[in-house]
């Protein structure tokens, strides 16, 4: 009996404060679902205090509608599917109207189907998503939604973009592909394969291999010996994490000399698991939006990065960030409501401020448009990164700039507009 | 010929690397019965404590340092919990390592933060010592396979040898006479306890640099130690070297052979039709599919012959 | 009779309240959680089949939840492109008993050969391995973006479309009181006492003439049969199904529920189910240390009652119907008891989460909201605090713990001479 009455009150006691409904206020509200615990919960972790940094610099600058502030919210995933769609569900209960989103394409995948879903059933409760860091393709092909915002440039857009690099240096001439067997490395293979046919014929793929992704695979070694005996002079991979760090690792134990290029295989994070001599003794090239130690760069950029660097005690990585915040101010003032919809169309076609001229989002598919930045590891430069106060002692160092046209691709998108 | 020199070596050198993350746990197992869920989180510890200590002294000095330290931690876990949960039986001591591996992994987000830290080969040792077959040898690749040879072996002759090594292994089967003998048995279970941690410990500061280290270390780390301790034969040291040896060769081999089922087929002459549903299991190439032989050899091992290669002890 | 009539009316009670539970809550994430709790009791339940009356330890229970919800994604997913016929969604979970039931029999088979330790390593690797095979076989799979559905397909009975969360928390509900109660009958049965009788003692069980084998196999088999079901249903209630529901993950966090819940109780995977599952979605967000709470809580349990909550509770079962004032007599020297731990609890909540702050030194300021009040990190004084909430938790223990103790002691002592005389 007793245990049935602690159940109950277990149960009773639980549930109390879900019912208490949330008051609407004065502030427009940007959800933010990524891991907050867990493997990646740094890079969730930073990406959050990135966007409450811009956030809070539209604010200070008076924020939208006439003074409104906006508030990012943060919720925890844990890089579980099912609590990305159960937060959601508690930002629909908060009556919270814009969701962002990155870490992870399966997430994002996730968020995309159940906004769906709840639009479509929930007319005139519309949310919008405004992803800024997944980047499988299809988002903004088959995929596509009129409530869906891609702020990054997909696979397609990067691998076209390192591609197109490596068209510039002659001395490119045999590549392997290394990729994570899963969705996106399987994507990154595909997109690879059909580009270098494209636009670079006269570069040999000389090997083409797919890896059991996540850290499972903990000696590279063979994986060096098959690249080494393949001859192959560059090595193309969308490889993250443990799956990169130890392959460019195991490359240098070998003394193996090949180019390595990549997405996230620089990232800070990697930068440091990997050390000065592993990220330096072979060019390891990234394809960013923008880095601080470009030539090109910016003095109104360069402003912005000290104070985010005073405000994070970081060096800025993702430049994507902010053009997200300040065109998604930008299209709410244009719109004068913090009406998704009103928004959603503001934001189509709209124009930003970038690193390297503007960047636009292209209303046929949602997907952002800029030039892009190619760009290799290296202590030769004037501003190093700095995490939390270490400083690691080496940064990014621009090998060129892929022109906005040469990355813009064709679309699949068939997008089912509402009524004006 | 190269191919095959190179399997033999780079196989013997991953080995090795799982040999040392093993070794401590078939120790303890094979000693107290009891499997310790959280060996790979003082495998973490391990690799945590040698990049503090390395920063401020040096390797050489968190080479020694660390393994002490966490030999501590591991007797101190043994003596205040691990003995209070011991009267519960085998199957609650394994629930309690798991709880253990919970909160280390989250002790040391909570310390050293959740991005992999820097820790990295010492500089002396970062060198190129020899090449074979194309393939540069680091200096420290060879000075780690050193040690580990070199703590299979004295570990061998302590056990087996050595009047304690005799004590710690009647303690494990006759208890009480051990103890009626005058010798403190649950001082020598701390002790064992104690050193199977270093052992691992050991191995974080030795391994940690080249794989990368960081929180979700125990977790991606752990699953491939119990493989080679079962298959090696819990409890038997020689069975765990044969064992490692064993799967870092396998999987070696594995990832240089991009065959498939697929190839095999059109080798003897048939072929299966693109559209078929099968192509999706042949297509597969045994490179593909090389990280998960060692749980394939797990299970095939526990269902046939439970007691490993080299055990005497039935799991 | 009139006692079997009681324990039904508090089943009946209970399920009426279950039932106007979502009227009162109805909040979106409040339906979600309920929901969510009503599957994983169903799940923690058929768990415990093994763990509690089994004795069986199994890490791999995931894979039969988790295979079970892509059979049903597939099978949604096939009636809703109409190549499947079409199968009414409130029978799903049919399907996941049959998907559950084929593969554990399958495994178990093998698993089974084996007891302890032994069966609980094979049961990692089988685990890791389904894994594994989610991530490279894409097409069944999907690897790592899992598979969505739409669960509105199909001719709608009465206007139930089960699209609206509320219809679905109706179905898990009738699903959950059906195979809970279908459970609670197998632990009466000849099986499950031969089940228990294997777990106690294999050797003498297998003297009266059990295949001790067979029992546990069977008892295998049932058991993921059961979550089978639940599978289903977790599929149904997300739409989506992913690699995480067969990982090792969904299958430590089942074994953390039924065993802080008590797992020689029947109904302590129920409670630790409910209550894991609200601290999980809620905690978390409160928090970043409730990971190593849970550990924390986990290992405290496994050493001081390995009962569980439920063991906790049953404990004091005898004491209440041989006297009630012997049971009241026992509440003051708890709440000292008690009240000793809160504090030094308080101090080490407070101290773990400044690290878990400071870990992020990312801001200058050290800013930290712990128990909704500010405390400043950088500052001593907060730490000051803490630490002296821990030692004067520790002190208090010392001098509460021997009372609370003595007061157990008296009254068991009175049980025991209640017992003897009658």
């Amino acid at each position: 009996m007793l245990i049935k009455f602690i159940k109950l009150f277990l149960l009773i006691s639980t549930l109390v404060s879900y019912s208490i409904a949330s008051k609407a206020d004065e502030k427009i509200k940007i959800a933010i679902i990524e891991p907050m615990s867990g493997p990646l919960a740094s890079v969730g972790l930073d990406l959050i205090e990135g966007l409450e940094f811009f956030a809070e610099r539209i604010n200070n600058a008076g924020g939208v509608l006439g003074g409104k502030h906006i508030e990012i919210v943060p919720y925890d995933n844990a890089m579980v599917a099912e609590k990305t769609i159960q937060q959601l569900r508690k930002v629909i209960d908060e009556d919270i109207r814009y969701v962002t989103q990155g870490v992870g394409s399966n997430h994002a995948l996730n968020i995309i189907k159940t906004l769906e879903k709840h639009n479509k059933r929930n007319p005139g409760k519309e949310i919008m998503f405004l992803n800024h860091s997944a980047v499988t393709t299809s988002f903004t092909n088959e995929l596509c939604n009129f409530y869906h915002f891609r702020f990054d440039a997909n696979v397609d857009m990067k691998v076209a973009a390192l591609v197109s690099q490596m068209t510039k240096d002659p001395s490119i001439k045999k590549v392997y592909l290394l990729n994570q067997n899963y969705a996106y490395g399987q994507s990154f293979q595909a997109a690879a394969r059909r580009l270098l046919a494209e636009r670079a014929p006269q570069i040999e793929i000389v090997g083409d291999e797919l890896i059991v992704p996540f850290g499972k695979i903990l000696d590279f070694n063979p994986y060096v010996s098959k690249i080494t005996s393949s001859g192959a002079d560059t090595v193309l991979t969308g490889n993250w994490g443990p799956d990169a760090a130890r392959l460019i690792k195991a490359t240098t134990n070998s003394q193996l000399k090949v180019k390595f290029y990549t997405i996230y295989a620089g990232i800070p994070a990697a930068m440091n698991s990997m050390g000065v001599k592993v990220s330096t003794f072979n060019p390891i090239v990234q394809v960013t939006e923008s880095h601080e130690n470009d030539s090109t760069h910016p003095d109104w950029l360069k402003e912005i990065d000290a104070e985010y660097m005073e405000f994070a005690n970081k060096s800025p990585y993702a430049d994507r960030q902010r053009f997200m915040m300040e065109m998604f101010a930008a299209a709410v003032e244009q719109a004068g409501t913090a009406d998704p919809t009103q928004v959603a169309w503001e934001l189509e076609g709209m124009t930003g401020r970038g690193a390297h001229g503007d960047v636009f989002m292209r209303a046929e598919d949602h997907q952002m448009h800029f030039d892009m930045v190619l760009s290799h590891i290296s202590t030769n430069v004037e501003k190093t990164f700095i995490y939390n106060n270490e400083d690691y002692g080496m940064a990014y160092e621009t090998d060129g700039w892929v022109d906005v046209a040469d990355i813009t691709l064709p679309t699949t998108c068939k997008m089912k507009r509402p009524k004006r | 010929m190269d191919v095959i020199l190179f399997t033999l070596f780079n196989g013997l050198l991953y080995g090795m690397l799982l040999f040392m993350l093993s070794s401590g746990l078939t120790l303890i197992f094979g000693m107290m019965g009891v499997l310790n869920f959280a060996h790979a989180s003082f495998f973490m510890l391990g690799a945590y404590f040698a990049y503090q200590i390395s920063k401020y002294i040096g390797f050489i000095p968190a080479l020694f340092i660390a393994p002490l330290i966490i030999a501590f931690c591991g007797a101190m876990v043994e003596k205040y919990a691990l003995r209070r949960v011991h009267k519960f039986g085998h199957v609650a001591e394994l629930l309690f390592t798991f709880g253990l591996f919970y909160i280390i992994e989250e002790l040391v987000q909570m310390i050293w933060g959740k991005v992999p830290v820097g820790y990295h080969v010492p500089e002396y040792l970062d060198f190129t010592l020899f090449s074979m077959s194309g393939m540069g040898y680091q200096a420290y690749a060879m000075f780690t396979l050193v040690l580990s040879v070199a703590m299979f072996v004295v570990l061998f002759s302590v056990l087996t040898k050595t009047r304690a090594g005799l004590i710690i292994q009647a303690a494990l089967t006759h208890p009480e006479i051990v103890s009626s003998l005058g010798h403190n048995v649950p001082r020598v279970f701390m002790l064992v306890f104690g050193l199977g941690c270093a052992l691992a410990g050991l191995a974080g500061v030795l391994a940690g640099n080249t794989l990368g280290t960081e929180p979700s270390m125990a977790l991606s780390l752990g699953p491939i130690v119990f493989v080679v301790i079962v298959v090696g034969g819990l409890g038997s040291l020689k069975g765990a070297l044969v064992a490692s040896i064993l799967i870092g060769v396998v999987q070696t081999t594995a990832i240089s052979l991009d065959y498939s089922i697929n190839n095999f087929i059109e080798f003897i002459g048939l072929s299966v039709d693109v559209e078929s549903l099968w192509r999706i299991i042949i297509d597969l190439t045994i490179s593909q599919v090389a990280p998960i032989l060692p749980y394939l050899l797990l299970v095939l091992m526990l269902i046939f012959r439970p007691r490993g290669l080299f055990g005497n002890r039935d799991v | 009779m009139a006692n079997l009539f009681k324990s039904f009316s508090t089943w009946i009670i209970i399920g009426v309240i279950a039932a106007i539970l979502p009227l009162i809550f109805d909040s979106s994430f409040a339906l979600t959680l309920l929901s969510k709790m009503g599957v994983l009791i169903i799940f923690t339940v058929a768990y415990n089949m093994l763990l509690g009356q089994g004795g069986m330890l199994s890490f791999g229970h995931a894979i039969y939840f988790g295979l079970a919800g892509y059979a049903s994604i597939h099978i949604m997913n096939g009636i809703g492109a109409e190549t499947l016929p079409y199968f009414p969604t409130v029978l799903f979970p049919l399907i996941g008993a049959v998907v559950g039931l084929f593969f554990g029999s399958l495994v178990g088979y093998v698993s089974t050969r084996r007891a302890g330790t032994a069966f609980a390593m094979i049961s990692l690797g089988f685990c890791e391995m389904v894994t594994a095979m989610t991530l490279i076989f894409v097409l069944f799979f999907n690897g790592e973006d899992g598979i969505q559905t739409d669960r509105m397909v199909g001719p709608e009975p009465f206007g139930i479309s089960f699209g609206p969360q509320i219809e679905i928390y109706y179905l898990i509900l009738f699903w959950c009181v059906i195979t809970v109660a279908l459970m609670y009958i197998i632990t009466k049965t000849p099986f499950g006492r031969m089940s228990n009788a294997v777990r106690e003692n294999p050797e003498r069980a297998a003297f009266i003439g059990y295949s001790v084998r067979r029992v546990r196999w069977q008892a295998f088999a049932l058991s993921s049969m059961f979550a089978g079901a639940a599978g289903s249903l977790h599929a149904l209630n997300y739409e989506h199904i992913g690699f995480e529901s067969v990982s090792v993950i969904q299958s430590g966090a089942v074994l953390f529920m039924a065993f802080i819940g008590g797992a020689g109780h029947f109904l302590g995977p129920i409670v630790g189910a409910i209550g894991l599952t609200y601290l999980d979605s809620t905690l978390a967000d409160y928090t970043e240390a409730w990971l190593l709470y849970l550990g924390l809580t986990f290992s405290g349990i496994v050493m001081f009652a390995p009962g569980g909550l439920a063991g906790l509770i049953v404990m004091h079962g005898p004491i209440a119907r041989t006297d009630k004032k012997l049971l009241t007599s026992l509440v003051k020297p708890y709440l000292l008891a008690i009240g000793s731990v809160v504090t030094g609890l308080i101090g080490l909540i407070g101290i773990i989460e400044m690290l878990y702050f400071r870990s992020l030194i990312s801001k200058g300021e050290g800013e930290v909201i712990i128990f909704w009040t500010e405390f400043n990190a950088n500052g001593i004084t907060s730490w000051l605090i803490f630490i002296g909430l821990i030692l004067g938790g520790i002190f208090l223990s010392k001098k509460t713990f021997p009372m609370a103790k003595e007061s157990w002691d008296h009254a068991i002592s009175v049980v025991k001479t209640e017992i003897s005389h009658e």
